[in-house]
């Protein structure tokens, strides 16, 4: 008999609500009746059978498994089956018919169950959350797929569902629609945060890269998280509308997402957002007139405050306290218009090498340089006095450490920092 | 006996040095007061609140800018407006101003004995139990006008769908209070009888002083200014509400006293209400 190892890993599909990337799995075929090597025979597949068919539908099963029929020999059919994985679990049989180098091949398929549910926890940066999800597979049998997520953190709290649907024939153009409620506290601005949105994106591959064009909704409520919030971020609390389309392009060769061995990930990132203005139109209504007047009040003019970057944190600038770098008011961060970041990692297997080959292989010690720093522009400047504000007292840190590996979701890093260019204000 | 009175001067000037430190700074210059826009936005009842509390500073001759935010009512820290911005401390609503100021050494009402004291406070819950509340009713639970006005100008800060959004939020939990307060089976008809019931009482307390308790006013008639004159002045989609009002003449008389003396000749001259 002969063994498959490693595939192809699926392409990641869905939301990012923190859509695990799937482990590739190892695949064993089971010996059969006749025991030959097949692997590199020449094969020429006559027949396909599917039995155990449910709801999915026949028009995308044979997009997806128009391949098999191409198949020279038995490695190439059993890498097509791959792609039929999204719809049902198939182990291969073979059978042998009519031609003498003929191939009859039978997938018996177990169609994945119509709801299933998981749990998980996730850690994020210095928070940790548990998620329960609910999945329905293969909904209208194309492939679509609809997911509930409910997450509990230690700073947010969030729901929200999601319709994905992929392209038939081609898994990586695949669109979804989300809906979702986040609710989330930070003491480092002293704010209170509520966000529904509603958000629509598609991807598409394009010669190696695959990009993703996403537009989003969001009402976003904030609020004070105490009576001593600061001026400053108590002024910026109410409700606000954003609506944002961006784009992504990556290009990732790396063979593990946690800590990869070799390969390089280049993702570029455009966002575009509007504060949506109410409109100018004069409203047809009856004023208010009282005697005595007062000169031109102040109006609020809504820019898009709410909506401010930040920087600081374990995955930034290190040895800065979270988003505690910037503009700050009476001890809240209040965030800025622009920023840039950037760090340099060098990883290397531990001193020695203990347990080498084993659980040693989780370890990494970490050299790291990050750097960044975080204003607000004034528009009347021009860009030239933007870069110069961004490139004068830049924030930055050197130091070294251990990084741990966890399952493939996440790492634990334990540094010494050294932070520089520290500024009057930051934490 | 030199001694004794040694010792009291001592107690007098510990006491005296106590309340100095409790005021802590005096009354600051930036003092100021926030509410929605005043033009577009802004409803009757919060109209009201405002002016309460604006002509009730002006009547302790403490000077205060009002600025107007949009999100006024979510900067509150009570969720009401308006609220005064103090050097670095945030007050709201009328009863916790009043307070606010006379820890820093200024009343309308020291002069009162308790029994007055009492009676005001009893007029100020009528106020705000018949007024106010008939006030929110009209806005948010008569059809004819939630549908011309208060929807429309609760929801121009924003665009579209969230002033939509916004406006039935809060219609919604109007009306739940309206109903946990037992107004929600009321008509029309019934809550203008409550606010020409109301009007009565206040009249016949007032007579025919210039002010509530005689000759000095105090937070109750900035409060009763507030309201009257704001139903006075606002046009709605009909004139019910304010013909209950103007059938007290001598309410009519009050409003134009107050607004003489402490908006006009003030605003004219060293504008203690400064507006930006």
């Amino acid at each position: 008999y002969s063994t498959v190892h490693s595939l192809e890993p699926l392409p990641a599909n869905g939301p990012d609500f923190g859509a695990l990337g799937e482990e590739a799995e190892f695949v064993e075929v089971e010996p059969e009746a006749k025991q030959e090597i097949l692997e590199n025979k020449d094969v020429v597949v006559q027949h396909v059978h599917f039995d155990g068919l449910g709801r999915t539908k026949d028009d995308i099963i044979i997009c997806e498994i128009g391949d098999v029929f191409k198949a020279k020999n038995l490695i190439e059919a059993i890498e097509a089956h791959v792609l039929a994985a999204a719809l049902f679990n198939a182990p291969l049989l073979l059978g042998e018919d009519a031609l003498p180098n003929g191939l009859d091949v039978t997938f018996e398929v177990t169609e994945l169950r119509r709801l299933t549910g998981s749990y998980n926890t996730m850690v994020g940066n210095n928070e940790g959350s548990m998620v329960l999800g609910l999945k329905l597979p293969n909904l209208l049998g194309r492939a679509e797929k609809v997911t509930f997520q409910f997450s509990y953190g230690t700073k947010e709290t969030s729901y929200g569902l999601s319709f994905f649907k992929p392209r038939p024939g081609n898994f990586e153009r695949n669109f979804s629609v989300n809906v979702y409620k986040v609710t989330g506290q930070f003491p480092w601005s002293s704010l209170r945060e509520t966000d529904r949105g509603v958000s629509a994106e598609y991807s598409f591959p394009v010669w190696k890269t695959s990009h993703t064009v996403k537009w989003d909704g969001v009402w976003r409520e904030l609020g004070c998280l105490s009576r001593a919030t600061s001026f400053a971020v108590r002024k910026e609390s109410g409700h606000s509308l954003k609506s944002s389309l961006s784009h992504a392009m990556v290009i990732d060769s790396r063979n593990s997402s946690i800590l990869p061995r070799r390969g390089a990930l280049l993702k570029v990132n455009q966002l575009d957002a509007q504060p949506t203005e109410p409109p100018k139109r004069p409203l047809k209504i009856l004023v208010l007139s009282n005697v005595y007047t007062q000169r031109g009040a102040q109006t609020y003019n809504p820019k898009i405050k709410g909506w401010m970057f930040y920087l600081g944190g374990p995955t930034s600038v290190r040895g800065f306290s979270m988003h505690s770098v910037g503009p700050q008011s009476e001890g809240d961060y209040l965030g800025g218009e622009a920023y840039w970041a950037g760090g340099l990692h060098l990883y290397t297997p531990l001193p020695f090498r203990p347990g080498q080959g084993g659980f040693g292989e989780l370890f990494r010690t970490h050299f790291f340089l990050n750097a960044g720093n975080l204003c607000n522009l004034n528009y009347g400047e021009g860009p030239q006095a933007h870069i110069r504000k961004l490139a004068e007292c830049i924030r930055w840190s050197y130091g070294a450490g251990i990084v741990l590996r966890l399952g493939n979701i996440a790492r634990l890093e334990l540094n010494y920092c050294v932070p520089m260019g520290v500024q009057p204000g930051d934490r | 006996m030199w001694s004794g009175s040694w010792r009291v001067r001592f107690q007098e000037d510990k006491v005296s040095s106590f309340r100095k430190s409790k005021t802590a700074e005096p009354w600051p210059e930036n003092a100021t007061l926030y509410q929605q826009l005043k033009g577009e936005q802004i409803l009757l009842s919060d109209n009201a609140a405002s002016l309460a509390v604006q002509a009730f500073l002006q009547m302790c001759n403490l000077p205060v800018k009002v600025v107007c935010r949009a999100n006024a009512e979510y900067m509150s820290p009570s969720g009401k407006v308006p609220f005064i911005h103090v050097g670095n401390q945030v007050v709201s609503e009328l009863g916790p101003i009043v307070q606010f100021v006379k820890a820093k050494g200024h009343s309308l009402s020291d002069g009162l004995d308790e029994v007055q004291k009492a009676e005001m406070k009893a007029y100020m819950e009528l106020v705000n139990n018949m007024l106010l509340t008939a006030e929110l009713y009209l806005q948010w639970c008569d059809e004819a006008t939630v549908g011309e006005i208060t929807h429309a100008r609760y929801g121009s800060p924003y665009p579209w769908p969230l002033n939509h959004i916004l406006a039935y939020q809060k219609q919604w939990e109007v009306k739940r209070k309206m109903k946990a307060i037992g107004w929600g089976n009321k008509t029309l008809d019934q809550v203008l009888e409550d606010v020409d019931q109301c009007c009565q009482a206040l009249s016949q307390r007032l007579g025919t002083q210039p002010y509530f308790f005689n000759k000095q006013p105090t937070e109750l008639d900035a409060l009763v200014f507030g309201h009257l004159y704001t139903i006075l002045t606002t046009q709605l989609t009909n004139d019910e509400l304010s013909e209950k009002v103007k059938n007290y003449s001598n309410l009519l008389a009050f409003c134009r006293r107050i607004e003489q003396h402490y908006f006009e000749d003030r605003g004219k001259g060293s504008s203690s209400i400064r507006s930006s």
